[in-house]
């Protein structure tokens, strides 16, 4: 409850910058999604990018997969991981999921995930409702390169 | 600082602007700049002042009474500090060391020790870290014990750590490190240092100069 009313306020907020630049709503994609190849049978970890071409901003509240028994959005900090609140997708702007940095954590996975398989992901937004996305398993090592 | 405006060229420093900006309560903590880059393009870090091999006896895979320096003297050695119940860092960093490994002289890789440290000895007890190892490489040697003595190892090598301990939601949160320090089977000493964006490429290049303890 109480992050959901920090999120009401949130985008009220940031607001004022998007009106007059162009669309006034969120308009989300994925891309770059992909699960290295999990040692653990239970846990894996999972890497994207959202991309919001629009002009408001949104924010990632939850994630559901039928393949885990939960999903949740991970930090890196100093080392250790801790569950991280809603994280925001600016407008005309991008939300990484990356190695060392945020990520999907999938617990309780409910199949042996391997290389060459994919996991159907929703992500849930705020605003923009649910977002399907297929991602790949590649290999453990798989390292994507994000441009700068 | 308030950010008025997003341009559409905004890149990563500026996708992690808002948060601090309108992410009011939910992420005090978030750093506002995390990439502090090396300018040359190199993995390793090479010590100016190397590090003694910590004097840690622990419990091995096998149950059995492993002691780092007499088990490890005179071989090159890798070791890192992490915990299994980690989906991310800990694998990919195994995982990039045993791809790499493949292409050194068998004779080479037979003197090479991986060791991985548990920093979550609670619940990677020797049957749990031998089946994860398993996973990556059989060969790979996983130490467990008394967190204290596993934290004190690890603050002679400059990696710090903490006891894994609940966070609001109950959850269990561990700490992994984020080196690899590679010792020299010459001196014993760890000289070279990784850190956990370096690629399988890198450790490719790099081990066949740290198994003869050279300078990568």
């Amino acid at each position: 409850m109480a992050a959901a009313l920090a999120g009401t306020a949130l985008l009220t907020g940031c607001g004022d910058s998007a009106s007059g630049s162009g669309s006034a709503k969120a308009e989300l994609s994925v891309h770059s999604a992909y699960i290295p190849q999990p040692v653990s049978d239970s846990m894996a970890a999972g890497f994207l990018t959202i991309e919001n071409k629009g002009g408001a901003a949104d924010r990632l509240t939850s994630v559901t997969s039928a393949d885990a028994g939960e999903v949740t959005v991970h930090e890196t900090v100093d080392g250790a991981m801790k569950e991280a609140g809603p994280l925001t997708v600016p407008a005309h702007g991008r939300l990484v999921l990356k190695s060392g940095g945020d990520h999907l954590m999938f617990d309780k996975l409910k199949r042996t995930l391997q290389q060459g398989q994919t996991v159907t992901v929703e992500l849930h937004f705020a605003k923009s409702g649910g977002l399907k996305v297929e991602m790949p398993v590649k290999e453990a090592t798989y390292h994507h390169t994000t441009g700068h | 600082m308030r950010n008025k405006t997003f341009v559409a060229a905004a890149l990563l420093a500026a996708a992690t602007m808002p948060l601090s900006a309108c992410g009011s309560g939910d992420d005090p903590k978030r750093p506002v700049a995390v990439v502090s880059e090396d300018t040359s393009q190199k993995a390793a870090t090479l010590l100016d002042k190397p590090f003694e091999k910590p004097d840690l006896v622990l419990t091995d895979t096998h149950g059995k009474k492993y002691d780092l320096r007499k088990e490890t003297a005179g071989h090159p050695t890798l070791v890192y500090f992490g915990y299994t119940h980690c989906p991310d860092v800990c694998p990919l960093t195994l995982s990039n060391i045993a791809v790499a490994m493949k292409d050194l002289p068998k004779a080479e890789r037979d003197e090479l020790r991986v060791v991985f440290v548990t920093t979550d000895p609670a619940r990677d007890t020797p049957a749990e870290l031998g089946k994860w190892l398993k996973g990556i490489d059989a060969e790979f040697i996983g130490l467990t014990g008394d967190f204290d003595t596993i934290q004190a190892g690890a603050r002679t090598l400059g990696i710090s750590i903490e006891p894994t301990a609940k966070d609001k939601n109950g959850k269990l949160v561990s700490y992994h490190g984020t080196q690899v320090v590679a010792f020299s089977p010459k001196t014993d000493a760890g000289y070279v240092l990784y850190g956990e964006d370096a690629t399988v490429d890198d450790y490719t290049k790099d081990l066949p100069e740290l198994v003869k303890g050279e300078n990568p």
